[in-house]
């Protein structure tokens, strides 16, 4: 069942990208079976999240999105640029396979921090155009958000520095 | 109403065109490789979102609106994956291009 839904959902974003062209479906047919074979091997068992809390996290995702981008706006554009840029190490709590590509990529497209490595499969090396703020706390609500849309809970006390 | 539409989408693709130029700034002012990815990542994914923002209400059909917000989502999501392995790459020292 739900590979039926995988695929009906890759032939829907075919028809996005190409149209009503049939001629299109010589490729857009391997396409969308390589798609779904390959969203099978990759996803694993992850659960998906549902719609309310996704547009819950899609809104948070947003207003973050614009801080990110007027925050580094503001740095650049000022005649002495305000950064100290240094490397922190944040331990990762999330298991879902799924939550933790979202939590990495998150870190990249929200205010002052950028992703670098992940070590050890839990410590993620993050860069920090600012790091002589502590970035744990804020990771730490992002992580819990990310968490409970793949409805993982994390409890409050353990994040933290390695 | 249409003149109140247009001005609204000529100020957000207008401020997008902004955050795009700012982060191609940051990319020359910027000291290091990772601190240029923040203004890669973070400039150009606000400013293609207020381009598309800006030319949602002109879209032809939802179709095409659909595509529109795709395009933003696929580049949002290749940038923050490319961004990762770029930087990871550079940590590590094991780019080919990195050689020194």
């Amino acid at each position: 069942m739900t590979i039926a839904w995988r695929l009906l959902g890759f032939c829907g974003l075919w028809l996005i990208f190409t149209g009503w062209n049939p001629g299109s479906w010589m490729i857009g047919v391997p396409s969308v079976l390589l798609a779904t074979w390959a969203y099978g091997q990759l996803v694993g068992d992850s659960r998906a999240p549902s719609a309310a809390r996704t547009l819950g996290f899609v809104l948070f995702f947003l207003r973050e999105s614009v801080r990110a981008g007027v925050d580094v706006a503001s740095r650049i554009l000022r005649p002495r640029m305000r950064i100290s840029p240094g490397f922190q190490t944040y331990r990762m709590r999330l298991a879902d396979p799924s939550a933790r590509v979202l939590f990495i990529d998150s870190i990249s497209l929200l205010p002052g921090t950028l992703s670098a490595d992940l070590v050890h499969r839990e410590e993620i090396r993050v860069h920090a155009l600012d790091a002589t703020l502590d970035l744990a706390p804020e990771l730490a609500d992002l992580e819990r958000r990310v968490g409970r849309l793949f409805g993982e809970e994390l409890t409050k006390e353990k994040h933290g520095h390695v | 109403m249409e003149i109140l539409l247009e001005t609204v989408s000529l100020l957000l693709v207008g401020a997008g065109a902004f955050f795009f130029a700012v982060g191609t700034l940051g990319l020359v002012r910027l000291p290091d490789l990772f601190c240029r990815l923040h203004a890669l990542t973070k400039a150009d994914n606000l400013g293609l979102g207020l381009v598309i923002a800006g030319l949602l209400p002109w879209a032809a059909d939802p179709f095409l609106a659909l595509k529109l917000v795709l395009i933003w989502l696929l580049v949002m999501l290749s940038g923050a994956t490319g961004s990762y392995l770029i930087a990871k790459r550079a940590l590590r020292g094991d780019g080919e291009d990195l050689l020194e």
